[in-house]
């Protein structure tokens, strides 16, 4: 990150913070897919995209803002827990960030896509672990609950954070350009 | 035309209800629309304007009084939104925002392909809406939306309502935010759409310029209630109206009422561009004279 | 049906309730002091005695600033599923992991030990303790007031060259946009609907399936996320905006006796919570 924040920087991380408060608070946040909460959660893709978009330190805020958010709003007795509903989620927005810095050379969709993938799998992971830790959940239940869960949950967020990114990097779509009606 | 396409009676709208912040939007409206009309509803911002449109396609349901839109009842319990929602097409504020596909074509293919048609009827239906308003389908639809202009997107949307083959077009300020080009070229467009393709179209205006150019009939909101309604012409004559609502009224009944206070004897009604034309010439040997 | 589409409107990120108590006089930065020191401590206390005493505590909060304590309980009625589910699972599973207490139970995999029941309800109780908590405060502080406390309590951090005043500026731009991304969310949730679009429908395995029927809303309300961001890009930058440039404050405040006696019954609270005794 050079230089500190930018205005640039500023603003992003603002109105991606206010993207996930927002996920949070309506049952957009979650898409019904099969998981052991019955649903996945996409409140951390904002996240994700801010640490893609605006380095480790916009991740980081965005993901205490996400944290807090999350903390004030659960409703489940381990999201009233600080340390597992804001420690974990400060390193959301970095594993992403450097998933993608590590990849982008490789190829840009690789890499949006894996830092998708890792930052979801970080928000599943710490999570649990910070349960465990805490005495909310058996090892065992954690185990289980991450498979379940962190699986679809980060196939869901590889399907988003690269359409969000790819549209806002103007990237143009992979491979496919004429639309579905052009027969 | 015994049954109006539309037919709104004695309809409320409560939000919040059973919450301290309730606030009702609409106190018993009523309205109608004949097939093939076009109406405009006038009205400050918080008059229930949005409120009332949303009823069209059963985005809200009425809470009490009728909504019928071609022989469909809202108020019925077992009520198809799908189908109503084929009938009545709805295009919201900058809808330009609406596009989220990144091909022209997709987008507006968007609801065809939602309604389960077969991919000839898709295409048929998305050529027909594309070169209704004005976008050449060949040459547009492999474009990416995000490089389009402002005007552009917006006929993209209204292309993604319009495919849908909807028996009533509503809009709420269809030209806001729009350059004068783009909004001129608009208004030709839903008027021929209203006038060459019998669409019967209601739309929510805060400029009356386009409520005297596409109007058949107007009706002035306020509070939550129609506080008055009416041929353009009636509603524009009617001074006592526009000023208690704070309405305004199109640039040539402004200059035809000020000829008036000058003592000139004008029909201040004329509003029609060449009609005011004619009543301004009327008066002029006054002057000369 | 009809409230499908509100669930956005009116959204606020705590509901700042003005009683005018003595709670809500509160300096914010010693309020939200204490505030955090009390939850760390709460988080940290795991006898039954202790967590007797923090709710004791709460409830007399409640009764301080004023505010009708079904605030509170309106915050725990829809948890009571998951505390029941969580419970369950503990119940069942915990038995074996923690160890200690006396066995009352044991089949198969299932052991229900004392240490296990005690872990199950303070977990359920330490949860109303941080609900009730949390409401006071966001209850009697307003928005603004909380992120000028969070800015100046963290400003000893300037120190280590964290930058906290554009943390804090982050912070606002983040709770001004949220209702306004609400109602652009809400409008496309309409708009789209009105184009025949459904969600969570199609075969409940599909994921990529159901990913993509939210597509119509998610990538619109990041692209207009995107327009507004790159507006007030300009508009700061226009405003000569620099990051991390010495500022004055709009706001002052001024510490009394009663914010430090507030802060000081917070610290005591705290200690008491984890000093007291446990019996079991």
């Amino acid at each position: 990150m050079e230089k500190g924040l930018t205005v640039r920087k500023i603003v992003i991380a603002g109105v991606l913070g206010a993207i996930a408060i927002l996920l949070g608070v309506t049952r957009l946040g979650s898409i019904p897919v099969p998981t052991a909460a019955g649903n996945a959660t996409i409140m951390h893709i904002p996240t994700v995209i801010g640490g893609i978009m605006g380095g480790w330190g916009v991740g980081l805020v965005i993901g205490l803002i996400f944290g807090v958010s999350s903390f004030l709003n659960a409703t489940i007795p381990l999201f009233k827990d600080p340390l597992v509903a804001i420690l974990p989620r400060l390193f959301i927005g970095i594993t992403a960030y450097l998933t993608y810095v590590g990849l982008k050379n490789v190829n840009q969709y690789l890499a949006i896509g894996a830092a998708g993938f890792i930052g979801s799998i970080t928000n599943t992971v710490l999570v649990l672990f910070m349960a465990v830790v805490r005495g909310y959940f058996a090892p065992g239940v954690a185990v289980t609950v991450a498979i379940a869960n962190g699986i679809p949950e980060a196939i869901v967020s590889v399907i988003i954070t690269l359409a969000v990114v790819a549209a806002w990097m103007k990237l143009g779509s992979a491979g496919k350009k004429k639309s579905r009606i052009s027969g | 035309m015994s049954q109006p396409l539309l037919q709104v009676k004695g309809l409320r709208h409560t939000y919040m209800r059973g919450t301290p912040l309730e606030h009702t939007a609409l106190h018993g409206v009523d309205m109608y629309a004949n097939k093939g009309e076009c109406v405009a509803i006038i009205g400050h911002t918080g008059s229930g304007k949005s409120t009332l449109i949303q009823h069209f396609n059963g985005l809200q349901l009425p809470e009490s009084g009728q909504v019928v839109i071609d022989g469909v009842d809202l108020s019925q319990p077992k009520l198809n939104v799908k189908e109503l929602r084929k009938k009545v097409g709805l295009v919201f504020q900058n809808p330009e925002d609406q596009l989220f596909e990144k091909l022209v074509g997709d987008d507006v293919a968007y609801g065809p392909f939602k309604q389960g048609l077969p991919l000839e009827q898709v295409v048929e239906q998305v050529k027909w809406a594309m070169e209704l308003v004005g976008l050449s389908f060949e040459e547009m639809k492999d474009r990416a939306t995000y490089a389009l202009s402002g005007g552009q997107k917006r006929k993209v949307a209204l292309a993604g309502v319009l495919a849908l083959r909807p028996k009533i077009l509503v809009l709420d300020e269809p030209t806001a935010g729009l350059d004068p080009k783009s909004r001129k070229e608009l208004l030709e467009r839903i008027r021929y759409l209203n006038r060459q393709e019998q669409l019967t179209v209601i739309f929510v205006s805060h400029n009356m310029e386009e409520v005297a150019y596409l109007a058949d009939r107007v009706y002035v909101m306020a509070g939550g209630c129609v506080v008055c309604s009416g041929t353009p012409r009636e509603i524009f004559g009617n001074r006592s109206v526009l000023e208690e609502h704070q309405a305004g009224a199109p640039e040539t009944v402004e200059i035809l009422y000020r000829l008036y206070d000058r003592g000139f004897d004008v029909k201040p009604d004329a509003f029609l561009v060449e009609e005011a034309a004619q009543e301004i010439l009327s008066v002029l040997p006054g002057i000369r004279r | 049906m009809a409230g499908e589409f509100e669930l956005t409107r009116n959204i606020t990120i705590g509901q700042y309730l003005p009683t005018g108590s003595v709670i809500h006089r509160l300096d914010p930065r010693y309020k939200l002091a204490a505030y955090v020191i009390i939850v760390i401590a709460i988080a940290m206390c795991s006898s039954y005695l202790g967590n007797l005493v923090a709710l004791a505590f709460c409830l007399w909060l409640f009764w301080q600033s004023r505010i009708p304590i079904h605030y509170g309980i309106s915050g725990i009625k829809p948890a009571v599923p998951f505390i029941i589910i969580l419970g369950v699972l503990q119940l069942l599973f915990y038995g074996g992991i923690a160890t200690g207490g006396t066995v009352y139970f044991e089949y198969a995999f299932v052991k229900i030990t004392s240490a296990s029941i005690k872990l199950v309800i303070v977990s359920a109780v330490r949860f109303v303790e941080i609900i009730f908590i949390s409401s006071v405060l966001t209850l009697s502080t307003s928005t603004t007031q909380l992120t000028h406390g969070m800015e100046r309590l963290l400003s000893p951090l300037e120190k280590v060259k964290f930058p906290v005043h554009t943390f804090a500026v982050v912070i606002t731009i983040a709770v001004r946009f949220v209702p306004t991304f609400a109602m652009e969310m809400e409008k496309m949730m309409k708009a789209q609907a009105s184009r025949g679009a459904e969600f969570g429908t199609g075969e409940w395995w599909r994921i990529v399936k159901r990913t993509k029927d939210m597509f119509p809303i998610i990538i619109p309300l990041f692209n207009v996320a995107m327009t507004r961001a790159e507006d007030l890009i300009l508009a700061m930058e226009a405003r000569c905006y620099t990051p991390g440039a010495a500022r004055s404050a709009y706001n002052h405040y001024r510490a009394a006796a009663r914010d430090y006696a507030a802060l000081a019954v917070g610290i005591l609270a705290a200690l008491i919570l984890l000093i007291v005794p446990d019996p079991l």
